[in-house]
């Protein structure tokens, strides 16, 4: 039974009600995973989407609502405040039944969040019954947004970790992205993956910016969080950077097995010629020079002792995250955060990756709630390019599906190009000549001849 | 040569905070006993914030903001060396600072979002500290210590510009807590320039 859509309150801001966002969160054309909302068995209380939808708003204040940061009000609040008037809702929970085959992929959590909710219901509406709200808010957008990032490998939609992050985002938030996968960066409107183009042709290309700027178009999966709760998606983020990120680059671009059995493996394969004898390696000296530059204090005396270093307090970087996390399904209670997307993203890529010498997915995989963290997130969210997992790396042709149009129609124009430079030559040189038996037939073939004739001549 | 901070003890000397808390510890002495496991892993949390905007913020503040470096940081960190060393390790101080914030993505900022982020960060830390005296209540732990040292030389130090004083001192929760830490524990030093800033 799902808890019912959020209200979709026209897109003209906060409703008196009060739910926020939903105008942002509406989103009429997103993939199917979205939000469909439905499950939500965990979410407290509205067993009856149309009985808790009966009941009146509470007075939040819109100003509440604005504040961004997160003074919010006692959870129960936050559920009732999200109730629209129930005509909406009541004719929406209907049409919403076929969608939950899809639904059933929404996770529980997004009791808090609505995201997803809000878009999904108002997607099911939408569809339903032709409702103008989502339309509304697409109608606002010049453009849809364009997302640019790495294609998918190793069983995850992205291999690289700021394209995962920032996917993974997305996905939480249920924001219409039109994604493209690809594996050549300089096809990105900034030269560097992941990049956002965004509605007016703006174009970020920093994660943590693009995260921003889908926060500001109302894509907001911290909205529900408390004060306090911001402070420590802050922290840990800061913890991930300083502690999980060099041993991230390290294992995947430094580590000269992992490197030449996966990881320049994959990225070899996966781009086009000829970009594919060079971008790895210039790939390869950036991440090495970054990964110098962030542990450049700590220098001791050789490499070993770095290395050694470095992975311990990842791995003591983990075991934390593993006691933050406990029992929960999501950081912070039932519905994904922004710091999901991030942790997620680096968790996601340790354990996936088929390394030779794994060390640090050895520990990790010993840390039980996170891994069944990620496979929870990964099947919610990516039920589809989790099923892709060995394919991609057999057939490198795979995460090229964006490009195989433009591939099949230049095999076809070089093609037809050869053959237009073998056959003129061979009629202009008199290897070949055609024969002006039938006038009638062609005049094209004539004045080829003629043409011919006058070649020779 | 190492770092400071450092201790000396016997004949072990011990720099950075890092290693020396982790050296007191095996001494049998340590503020986080108390701590359960969620807490441990939220105050490791946070000193790497600390570490990460704060100090990346000041390092900034000091090397990348062209009147800062002017008056201030050029002539301090030239001084105990003769002309020319005193100019030539500054700037190549100067340029391998700048490479670290382009690798870690700060190359682009301005001062404006650096005071913004530190603004962020302050107000994480009050959000955090709320009405407590210490981060974990009762106590004061390691993060307490961190956070006295950063925030009392953001306060105390005169720069060109006091915007990132200011950005602190809206903080009255943070005000508060440095001058109880000060209080407490420095009363009877007076307030020197000891500050614990590593550069």
């Amino acid at each position: 039974m799902r808890l019912g859509g959020p209200p979709r309150g026209p897109c003209s801001g906060p409703s008196p009600a009060g739910p926020w966002r939903s105008p942002g969160r509406v989103q009429g054309c997103e993939k199917p995973q979205s939000r469909p909302g439905s499950t939500r068995p965990a979410s407290p209380g509205p067993a009856a989407p149309s009985g808790v939808r009966g009941s009146p708003q509470p007075g939040r204040p819109a100003s509440a609502r604005r504040a961004r940061p997160r003074t919010l009000p006692p959870f129960g609040t936050r559920l009732w405040s999200r109730r629209r008037p129930p005509s909406p809702e009541a004719l929406g929970s209907t049409p919403r039944r076929p969608a939950s085959p899809r639904s059933s992929l929404r996770p529980p959590p997004l009791v808090a969040r609505g995201a997803g909710r809000a878009g999904g219901a108002a997607r099911g509406r939408t569809e339903a019954r032709g409702e103008v709200l989502p339309g509304q808010r697409a109608g606002k957008m010049a453009a849809p947004m364009e997302l640019f990032c790495w294609s998918g490998g190793w069983g995850l939609p992205s291999v690289d970790l700021d394209s995962l992050t920032v996917l993974t985002y997305a996905r939480f938030t249920g924001a219409p992205l039109k994604v493209h996968k690809v594996t050549n960066p300089w096809q990105s409107p900034s030269g560097t993956l992941p990049a956002l183009r965004t509605s007016h042709g703006e174009v970020i290309s920093v994660p943590h910016k693009i995260i921003t700027h889908l926060r500001k178009e109302k894509y907001n999966a911290d909205y529900d969080l408390s004060a306090r709760q911001g402070a420590d998606t802050l922290a840990f983020m800061s913890l991930l950077e300083e502690k999980l990120l060099p041993v991230l680059i390290h294992t995947f671009w430094v580590d000269t097995k992992n490197y030449v059995e996966v990881t320049r493996k994959w990225y070899a394969e996966a781009m086009p010629f000829p970009l594919n004898f060079f971008l790895p390696g210039r790939m390869q000296r950036q991440f090495m020079e970054r990964l110098q530059l962030l542990c450049g204090e700590h220098r001791p005396e050789n490499e070993e002792e770095l290395e050694k270093e470095l992975y311990q307090e990842a791995r003591e970087c983990l075991t934390l995250l593993s006691q933050r996390l406990g029992s929960q399904k999501f950081f912070f209670g039932d519905a994904p955060a922004s710091l999901d997307a991030f942790v997620f993203g680096y968790l996601a890529l340790l354990l996936q990756a088929r390394l030779p010498s794994g060390k640090l997915q050895a520990h990790l995989r010993g840390l039980q709630n996170l891994c069944a963290y990620c496979t929870h997130v990964l099947s919610l969210y990516f039920p589809w390019d989790g099923a892709e997992g060995p394919p991609p790396r057999q057939t490198p042709a795979g995460p090229e599906t964006e490009e195989e149009p433009y591939r099949r129609r230049n095999q076809v124009l070089s093609v037809l190009a050869g053959l237009a430079a073998m056959v003129g030559y061979a009629l202009l040189s008199g290897i070949v000549s055609i024969q002006r038996t039938t006038p009638a037939r062609a005049p094209g073939t004539r004045s080829l001849s003629m043409a011919e004739e006058d070649e020779e001549e | 040569m190492s770092k400071v901070p450092f201790i000396h003890v016997g004949n072990q000397v011990v720099s950075e905070l890092g290693p020396i808390v982790q050296f007191v510890k095996a001494k049998g002495h340590s503020l986080s006993d108390g701590l359960d496991e969620v807490q441990k892993a939220e105050m490791k949390a946070y000193m790497e914030l600390v570490n990460n905007m704060l100090l990346t913020a000041e390092l900034y503040l000091q090397w990348c903001d062209e009147t800062t470096v002017g008056e201030i940081t050029h002539a301090r960190y030239g001084s105990p060396y003769p002309w020319p060393l005193n100019h030539i390790l500054a700037y190549q101080k100067q340029w391998e600072v700048k490479r670290k914030m382009k690798a870690i993505g700060w190359g682009n900022k301005t001062l404006d979002q650096v005071l913004e982020d530190v603004d962020q960060c302050c107000q994480a830390l009050s959000q955090r500290l709320g009405t407590q005296p210490y981060f974990f209540n009762k106590q004061p732990t390691e993060l307490d210590a961190l956070v006295f040292g950063h925030l009392y030389t953001i306060l105390t130090t005169q720069l060109t510009n006091d915007e990132l004083s200011e950005k602190v001192k809206n903080y009255s929760n943070l005000l508060a807590f440095c001058r109880r830490i000060e209080q407490h524990y420095f009363e009877d030093r007076g307030k020197g320039s000891s500050s614990i800033r590593s550069s």
